[in-house]
């Protein structure tokens, strides 16, 4: 019975140039019953025309195997969930999805049964056995769901933090205006008085003080971050002790840095290293690492 | 059948499933002497009727051929283990492996069903479902396979459990999908008090027609455990379900009245066979190079047929 579709196997290329995934006609117009149809179009596209369709042999099959009518659904755990729309094979998104909504409305529909008949049905959180998939495998899972979770906040975060950056340099570059225009302002204000005064001759008291501000504004108040203590025999300025070993690379271009160095004639200045002020004084020295033996190379 | 017909209390044994008029003798499950419960149950019920006494003895016997795959051996390893009536054999040659020998080996093994995976050209994989005396067998075209051990698949279930099978309606449209569907839920389905058979129910088989192939998914019910009872009743709504993988899509060939052979009562018209295709593209691939040339010989006899006119300034830069 098949030998027919050998025959015409060597015109199917002509007829259908694709893989498996085809155009679903109806299926009905090509099965015959019992025999095979000679028509064959040479469309592309087209299911070939020669395909063997047993309707009966078929029913009478089903019937063979089939469990008898009454037996109980427990056996079978079948459930047939209602399919309307067409899913397009290729739009994988689509089609997954349609793939589970009609599980989860089998689901639920199990669940009513279930507790309708009074069964168990998930399983307890302390209920332990063995699983499909073992717990290594498992950890491994585990594993990559994380990494991709840290690897998607690394990306917010670099996102954030270039927004801030970003940000806050505008506010930055407000503040600076800001400044400015006050500095400018103040300075104005303060010629204005001038000019005022002189022009009223300098006959006035202490009425017309200009208020910049001082009685009442805050008075100056010094910082109260520390600065790092430098030992008067410190010929670098200070700039010594600064930063630490990956430090000093970025340091070392510094404006202040350079300035501290040759800036107003250089530290090669004379500059008396050993007076009585500086005799007692340890600020210089490392605190507490040349315990030991000095001869040794650290 | 000629079995004997013990005492009208007790009943022999149903020999398979088809032999509807036997009476049987009571089962021996792990629960102890089954059916004298439901005996006393229903006193007055028809001891010759089969509801009270049907056993799913379905046994599926899992092999494939020789020079198999990686990719569809794991596949064939997951199918074992998700099937806890399984039994999976060696590996069987190709050449003699249709017809009897198949047949013979499912008998040896005492199997009411077989699943045979067979690889060729180390690329299709075609799976065969029989069932084993004298039932149908389906021989399909396994497409679009991602098995278990996918770090992508996150879901975990019970090994063993019974699953919910669901079922597309278009497996109600025609004949050759009914019996694809009586014939899948026989195999896939776990008997309900196998040995090796976990209770409660954790996930769910998707078995659903789309563009005439059957997709397979397998996916696990997860329900947050804030109540510590058995039954979660307020989470039915916060039922979520995570895919446990395998993933295979099915593309039926031929249906055959017996058991891996037989007359045809089935094929598949829109099927085009793995190295057709291939043979397809690469006679398109071959045409390319004769185009080329033919393309190159043109180019010469047009230029040669229309000569240029001579150049202006093509003496421009000479010396």
């Amino acid at each position: 019975m098949g030998l027919r579709s050998k025959d015409l196997s060597f015109l199917q290329p002509e007829n259908a140039a694709e893989d498996d995934v085809m155009d679903p006609h109806s299926e009905e117009e090509e099965s015959e019953f019992e025999s095979e149809s000679e028509q064959e179009d040479v469309k592309l596209m087209e299911p070939s025309k020669t395909a063997v369709y047993n309707r009966e042999g078929l029913v009478e099959k089903l019937e063979d195997i089939s469990w008898p009518e009454n037996v109980d659904w427990m056996h079978k755990l079948s459930l047939d969930i209602n399919h309307e729309k067409e899913v397009d094979v290729n739009d994988d998104l689509a089609r997954e999805l349609a793939f589970y909504t009609q599980a989860l409305e089998g689901t639920r529909l199990a669940f009513d049964k279930f507790q309708s008949m009074g069964l168990p049905f998930l399983r307890p959180p302390d209920y332990y056995a063995e699983m499909v998939k073992t717990d290594a495998h498992m950890q491994k899972v585990k594993g990559k769901l994380l990494a991709q979770k840290k690897q998607i906040e690394e990306a917010e975060e670099r996102r954030k933090a270039r927004e801030s950056k970003r940000i806050a340099k505008e506010v930055q570059a407000e503040k600076l205006k800001e400044r400015a225009k006050q500095k400018k302002q103040e300075i104005e204000e303060v010629k204005k008085w001038r000019k005022q005064r002189q022009q009223s001759g300098f006959k006035d008291g202490k009425d017309s003080m200009p208020d910049l501000g001082f009685g009442e504004g805050k008075t100056f108040e010094r910082s109260s971050k520390k600065r790092p203590e430098v030992p008067p025999g410190d010929r670098s300025g200070g700039k010594a002790k600064q930063g630490g070993g990956k430090g000093n690379l970025k340091n070392k271009k510094n404006r202040e840095f350079r300035d501290s160095k040759f800036g107003f004639g250089g530290r090669k200045g004379m500059k008396k290293q050993n007076t009585a002020e500086t005799t007692n004084d340890f600020r210089a020295f490392n605190k507490g690492s040349v315990a030991g033996n000095k001869k040794r190379k650290r | 059948m000629g079995k004997k017909r013990k005492h009208s209390e007790t009943q022999a044994i149903e020999p398979k499933k088809k032999d509807e008029g036997a009476p049987e003798r009571p089962k021996r499950t792990l629960m102890g002497w089954k059916d004298k419960k439901e005996v006393h149950k229903q006193p007055d019920s028809n001891p010759e009727s089969n509801p009270q006494v049907f056993r799913n003895k379905e046994k599926v016997m899992v092999t494939c051929s020789r020079r198999i795959n990686y990719r569809y051996r794991h596949l064939m390893l997951n199918l074992v283990s998700l099937l806890p009536h399984c039994k999976k054999d060696n590996k069987v040659e190709s050449k003699s492996s249709k017809g009897s020998t198949l047949n013979e080996l499912i008998e040896l093994r005492g199997c009411s069903s077989a699943l045979f995976f067979e690889c060729r050209k180390n690329r299709d994989l075609y799976m065969w479902m029989a069932s084993c005396p004298n039932g149908p067998s389906v021989k399909f075209l396994v497409n679009a396979v991602h098995t278990m051990e996918e770090l992508k698949l996150t879901g975990n279930h019970l090994k063993g459990s019974r699953p919910l099978m669901t079922f597309s309606s278009n497996f109600e449209k025609d004949a050759h999908w009914k019996l694809l569907k009586e014939m899948i839920m026989q195999i896939f389905g776990t008997p309900k008090e196998h040995r090796k058979s976990k209770p409660y129910h954790d996930h769910v088989f998707v078995f659903s027609i789309v563009d005439d192939h059957i997709w397979f998914r397998n996916y696990q019910i997860s329900v947050p455990h804030n109540e510590s009872e058995k039954m979660v009743r307020g989470g039915l709504d916060k039922m979520t379900l995570v895919e446990v993988g395998p993933r295979f899509c099915l593309n039926p060939i031929k249906i055959f009245a017996g058991s891996f052979g037989g007359p045809t009562l089935y094929e598949n018209p829109f099927y085009v066979s793995p190295n057709q295709i291939r043979a397809l593209e690469k006679r398109k691939k071959a045409g390319k190079y004769a185009k080329k040339v033919k393309a190159k010989t043109r180019r010469k006899m047009h230029e040669q047929s229309n000569p240029l006119e001579p150049d202006e300034f093509a003496d421009m830069w000479k010396e």
